[in-house]
């Protein structure tokens, strides 16, 4: 045990709460069932980890077993940090035949190709994800363990899902990614949040869909509570109208939880007074953003309690429809700043 | 001399750190003990060693050693409190900033006294102050640690001596609200100076009229109102905010855990309040503060009382002349003793901070709060209207406060929170003046009133029915000894005339006799808002007699008439007992007045109405007249003819009034038990009649018995002929 | 748009309607429950609007309204707004004590002092009565439903001893004292 492998020890165990700290070592499979007996649980963590590591001393783990302790940690909390949303394009024959074995090989090989000090770990998880974690160093120094990028894959979909990257690293990480799974380019789809899942339901659309009818509503049973003959609702058609547009655009029951959305404006000042901002030729530079702890839902409320218009706005619905959450609004026509990241809508 | 008592806090300080043991020794027994199981209580002195002989500059970033130290002494501090000594060092390591800024803020934040704090190391903390290399967040976190702990501090004289160097503060922005605070719970009176006063006008002006700097001013100007003389809002907003919330859970908790072994002959009419489990919410206005409990050190050279020492009645006299407030004083309201206290000391700025206190609290609360509809915060909130209540009424006056609070409350009031705590506030309230009582008062109680239901409505005309019981007790107590000036309340200087005073009283029978009109009106003479209505007549009927006013207010026919026609007995014999006495009052009155003995005058036409409701009552019950003319109530012949009910005349006499018919029937069937067809009127023949009255006046109706006694003379029962009501005579 | 109007159509035996107009949309059906649950004698029917004016499709089955009620929460900016351009569709006809305003939030303090205000001075003007509500707690939501109740018996013209407009004469909003200004 060198002092990076008691230090990614310690910064895991102290992030797993106490309760969870027998279960997760138990999948860990480096420490015996006796040898686990031996701990105290409910000891203050630091005096836990000083056993704990006298008992990986014992069994002479290193970096790369206390690394595993790591990723199950990650695998089991997925909804850490800040997750980006790749996808790859343009996806070859054989990009539908890649299994795990074949990308594993193919993605440390690319990697190893261009940088010397890299380690890379790839972990399998039950539904179908690959999870890699890598450690970047160059060609001098070792890899840093200390902090490494979390990229979750599901083969044979376009979508890759990074988190830590810098960008130092990115088009290393994008090659060996590309080349691995038999695609001819990847970009940044603009999508980002804090719950791995929910990302992944939003661009698989793994979520409830409502779709436009003109058919009398299926809503209209679950909405329409047994109210006393008495009451009756004068805008019940309205509201139930609002319903209906506000889960078309954001989808029914749980929806994947984002937690902003951010709109970047590129346009020309429009509104009234203040003659300096409306004679610009140059755009008028302003970010809206929304955050909420659950964004689509709170928007769907919004939508549905007649606090904001409906039917939706496109800016609002293309969150769900494009399946991203940042986007840069530019002026319609010629002139306008064409070499904008995202595409205008 | 606030210097010599600076330095002397350093050297001691020094000297702590020459007998300490070395540090790696130390370093090095820690790491033995962390693989054994350590007991406690070393442990803990083992890190505060440590920490007390961290050198400045240490690295913080990764410093387990560190860490692990703090951590050590941050769970002792939350679970059991920290000693004098610890608190000591600990403010020491923060403040010196010895490892920076971050580690200090979190140092402060688990100060949490088990017992007391020492004067000395607020002192030794206000010279950090002085230093001036603190950050803003750590300069205002301290003060309002000090503020927080304030009455744990020992004693205070060092602190007093160095209130130049703390008013010194005032001109910081960022600390001025907290400086202020502390200013306020430390000046005396020989603090107020000039150049203070002026300083602290030059901050407000630069601030604006700031409520913190207002109350600072208002309290010089309690000391030295020469000084001091800038006009002061009368009623101020807001006082100080409370400041503990980092400390408020811990140190309830702390406390609680203690008081035990402190607080154990204290003799609290009104429990102190337990808290069961720390909140999110920050409902820490409502907590009575306790009394806090400190040791009284020898090194006070002052001699002083604090509030929270008493233990008997005796202690109290004996120590009245040099008692020391507490620093919240809200925590009166929980020490019988210390309302005794209050009550008999005429100190101004005693009262004046308790409500400022209270004000505080209620705007905060009731006014102010984002109402969440827990059970448990409305549970709270009952529970301090109730103490409140019961305080007020220990004192037998209102605070000012609460009246302010209140004539804003009843604006958005609903009618339904807190009801019943708010209707006993309500009828605490001192005297209205009649030029403002109508917008304070009156306006909005109608609509609530009118909007409510029948129980709401009993329970206002009860309210106001107390009040004017209040307020008349108050004008009988204090007319005795000055016949025209009342003072409305101890603590106030307001005064009123005689006239100022018939004003409001006069004012408020007639918003009753409104209120209870109408009401009965849409209510359709509900039977127990008739009762209510007749009983607030009661109060008003035996003004004269029972409290020595001059007024006379006939109830309203809209009450009057309900209640003689009322279905059950017992109201018409109420209405007997409220004419009886109505009847006495005037009577003497008239006796008064004629032997020039008073210098009031009764207007004739209160003779005139008491007399016509007089004769319409006499006649209806007794002489079997009804709408004759001049009886107030007259209908057309044809009218009365038409609606063909035979003898309508005799319909509300004695014998068939619907609320005494049983009661013939009955008699009835006792002088004739073989009669099977019942002919009431036969009870009107000779010898009948009067033994009638006599069984029906025996049944308990003990007010119309004195009606009759009253207005209806003996011979004209014994003769069996016709009743008269006499009329009181007109001048 | 249509103007509502109080007299376009016949009363009911022994019925009461109510109209609770509120742009929340969430303290009107907790009323609205207590409100049919709690009156047994007399039948009351009541109707849930977001704003005025209402939707022509359903001037057919709408009964005769007796009462309107503004419910405008104090917190929110836009609850004033609405009430404000929903008032302007109802015939002056209502204004004889067959409106009132019921304010939810006034305990919470300087946010919502403006728009009491505000809201003071309009009933002020148009003679109606202003109540204040508690709609967290279901005592205040109770509390509110039976003053409520109490005014539509009189409005519908259920107490034989009083008048719309007598009581309106009694309940009217007064325009704060100097009190509210300090």
């Amino acid at each position: 045990m060198d002092d990076i492998a008691t230090d990614i020890l310690r910064r895991t165990i102290r992030k797993i709460p106490v309760k969870k700290l027998q279960d997760t070592l138990k999948s860990w499979e480096h420490i015996s069932t006796s040898q686990l007996e031996t701990l105290d649980f409910s000891q203050p963590k630091w005096v836990f980890l000083e056993n704990l590591r006298s008992l990986c001393e014992e069994n002479d783990l290193n970096v790369k077993h206390v690394t595993e302790l790591e990723m199950i940690y990650h695998i089991r909390n997925p909804n850490q940090g800040t997750w980006h949303a790749c996808q790859l394009l343009e996806a070859e024959d054989e990009a539908l035949s890649v299994e795990l074995t074949q990308f594993r090989e193919q993605f440390k090989a690319h990697l190893m190709e261009v940088m010397r000090h890299v380690s890379v770990k790839i972990k399998k998880h039950e539904d179908q994800a690959i999870w890699i974690r890598i450690a970047w160093g160059d060609n001098f120094n070792k890899p840093n363990q200390l902090k490494p990028t979390y990229v979750v894959h599901y083969l044979q979909t376009p979508y890759v899902f990074v988190s830590k990257l810098s960008s130092k690293h990115k088009p290393y990480l994008y090659q060996a990614l590309v080349l691995s799974t038999r695609h001819s380019s990847i970009k940044d789809a603009h999508l980002s949040g804090s719950s791995l899942i929910a990302l992944r339901d939003l661009l698989m659309r793994q979520y409830q869909q409502v779709f436009p009818t003109n058919q009398s509503r299926p809503l209209q049973e679950r909405n329409a509570l047994p109210s006393h003959p008495n009451i009756g609702k004068e805008h019940a058609e309205l509201a139930e109208k609002r319903l209906q547009m506000a889960c078309e655009a954001f989808g029914d029951g749980t929806v994947p939880k984002l937690e902003t959305a951010v709109y970047r404006l590129e346009t020309k000042y429009k509104g009234n007074g203040n003659d300096t901002l409306i004679d610009r030729d140059e755009p008028f530079k302003g970010v809206v953003q929304f955050t909420s702890t659950n964004l689509l839902e709170s928007l769907r409320h919004c939508v549905a309690s007649g606090m904001a218009d409906a039917p939706v706005t496109p800016l609002l619905s293309s969150i769900t429809q494009k399946g991203r959450n940042y986007f840069v609004i530019t002026e319609k026509g010629p002139g306008a700043a064409s070499q904008m990241t995202g595409r205008k809508i | 001399m606030s210097e010599t008592s600076q330095l002397s806090g350093l050297d001691a300080d020094a000297s702590r750190q020459s007998d300490s043991s070395d540090p790696g020794l130390c370093n090095r027994s820690l790491r033995e003990n962390v693989r054994k199981k350590v007991d406690a209580e070393t442990q803990f002195r083992l890190s505060l060693k440590y920490l007390s002989e961290v050198e400045a500059g240490t690295v913080v970033k990764g410093n387990d050693q560190l860490e692990r130290n703090l951590v050590v002494v941050e769970s002792v501090a939350l679970s059991r409190g920290l000693s004098p000594e610890a608190i000591s060092i600990l403010l020491d390591f923060a403040l010196s900033l010895r490892v920076g800024g971050n580690i200090c803020l979190r140092v402060l934040k688990f100060l949490i006294p088990a017992t007391i704090v020492t004067q000395d190391a607020v002192v030794r903390g206000v010279s950090w102050l002085c230093v001036g290399k603190m950050p803003m967040s750590a300069q205002v976190l301290f003060v309002r640690w000090v503020l927080t702990v304030f009455d744990l501090v020992d004693c205070k004289d060092q602190l007093r001596d160095i209130y130049g160097f703390i008013f010194s503060f005032v001109t910081d922005e960022n600390l001025c609200p907290y400086i202020c605070h502390l200013l306020y719970l430390l000046t005396m009176k020989e603090h107020v100076k000039p150049y203070r006063v002026k300083k602290l006008l030059d901050v407000q002006a630069k601030m604006g009229r700031q409520p913190f700097l207002s109350q600072l001013l208002a309290l010089y100007k309690v000391f030295c109102p020469e000084l001091v003389v800038v006009s002061l809002p009368s009623r101020m907003k807001i006082g100080f905010k409370n400041h503990n919330s980092p400390w408020k859970s811990a140190l309830a908790a702390v406390q609680r855990k203690n008081r035990g072994e402190v607080l154990t002959d204290q003799s609290l009419v009104l429990a102190v309040k337990e808290k069961p489990t720390s909140r999110k919410r920050k409902l820490h206005h409502l907590e009575i503060p306790p009394l806090s409990s400190a040791f009284h050190s020898s090194s006070s050279n002052r001699k002083v009382f604090r509030l929270e020492q008493l233990s008997s009645f005796s202690q109290l006299l004996e120590n009245l002349h040099n008692i020391e407030l507490p620093a919240q004083m809200g925590s009166l309201l929980s020490s019988s003793l210390a309302l005794h206290y209050l009550d008999c000391v005429q100190d101004e700025s005693a009262s004046l901070r308790l409500n400022f206190w209270l004000g505080d609290s209620l705007h905060q609360e009731f006014l102010f709060g984002p109402a969440d509809g827990s059970s448990e915060a409305s549970g709270e909130a009952s529970h301090f209207l109730s103490m409140l209540l019961s305080t007020q009424h220990f004192l037998q006056e209102g605070f000012s406060s609460t009246e302010s609070f209140l004539y804003k409350f009843l604006s958005v009031w609903d009618g339904s929170l807190f009801r019943p705590q708010i209707l006993g506030l309500l009828s605490d309230i001192p005297l209205v003046p009649s030029s403002c009582i109508k917008t304070l008062l009156f306006e909005p109680l109608m609509q609530l009133y009118f909007t409510s239901t029948v129980f709401f409505k009993c329970s206002v005309i009860e309210c106001l029915n107390i009040m004017l019981v209040k307020w008349l007790t108050w004008h009988s107590v204090s007319a005795s000894e000055d016949s025209l000036d009342i003072s409305l309340n101890s603590t106030s200087a307001m005064s009123m005339t005689l006239s100022g005073f018939m004003d409001s009283v006069m004012e408020l029978v007639r918003f009753v006799g409104r209120l209870a009109t109408v009401g009965l009106q849409l209510e359709n003479c509900h039977a127990l808002l008739l009762c209510h209505a007749l009983n607030f007549y009661e109060t008003v009927c035996d003004m004269f007699l029972k409290y020595s006013l001059p007024l006379f207010v006939m109830p309203p026919v809209g009450v009057f008439y309900p209640a003689l026609f009322a279905v059950d007995s017992v109201t018409v014999d109420q209405l007997g007992y409220i004419m009886a006495r109505y009847r006495k009052n005037l009577t003497l009155a008239k006796k008064q007045e004629q032997q020039k003995q008073q210098t009031f005058h009764v207007r004739g036409n209160t003779y005139k109405e008491f007399n016509q409701l007089l004769v319409t009552m006499v006649s209806c019950l007794w002489n079997s007249k009804m709408f004759l003319p001049g009886m107030g109530m007259e209908i057309g012949e044809d009218l009365l003819a038409q609606s063909s009910v035979p003898e309508f005349w005799n319909s509300f006499d004695l014998i068939h009034h619907p609320a005494f018919l049983s009661y013939a029937i009955e008699f009835h069937q006792k002088c004739w038990p073989e009669r099977r067809d019942v002919d009431l009127n036969s009870i009107k023949v000779g010898k009948y009649r009067n033994w009638y009255m006599e069984f029906l006046l025996n049944q308990g109706f003990d007010g119309l018995k004195e009606f009759v006694q009253v207005n209806i003379n003996q011979r004209s029962i014994s003769s069996g002929s016709q009743g008269d009501g006499q009329p009181v005579s007109q001048t | 748009m249509a103007l509502l109007t109080p007299f376009n159509k016949m009363p009911e035996l022994n019925t009461a309607n109510i109209l609770l107009v509120e742009n929340e949309e969430q303290f009107q059906t907790k009323l609205a429950d207590v409100i049919v649950n709690y009156e047994k004698q007399i039948n009351v029917n009541v109707r849930l609007a977001r704003k005025l004016p209402l939707p022509i499709e359903n001037a057919d089955t709408r009964p005769r309204i007796d009462l309107v009620v503004f419910i405008v929460n104090l917190i929110y900016e836009r609850s004033l707004q609405a009430m404000e351009s929903s008032i302007k569709h109802l015939d002056s006809g209502f204004f004889v004590g067959k409106v009132c305003f019921l304010v939810t939030g006034a305990r919470c303090g300087s946010v919502s002092h403006e728009r009491l205000l505000s809201v003071r001075k309009l009933a002020a003007s148009l003679h109606c009565p202003m109540l204040c509500a508690e709609d967290q707690t279901t005592e205040g939501v109770r509390a509110a439903a039976l003053r409520l109740l109490s005014i539509v018996k009189v409005s519908a013209g259920l107490v034989p001893t009083a008048t719309a407009l007598y009581l309106s004469a009694l309940t009217r909003c007064t325009l704060p004292a100097e009190l509210d200004q300090d």
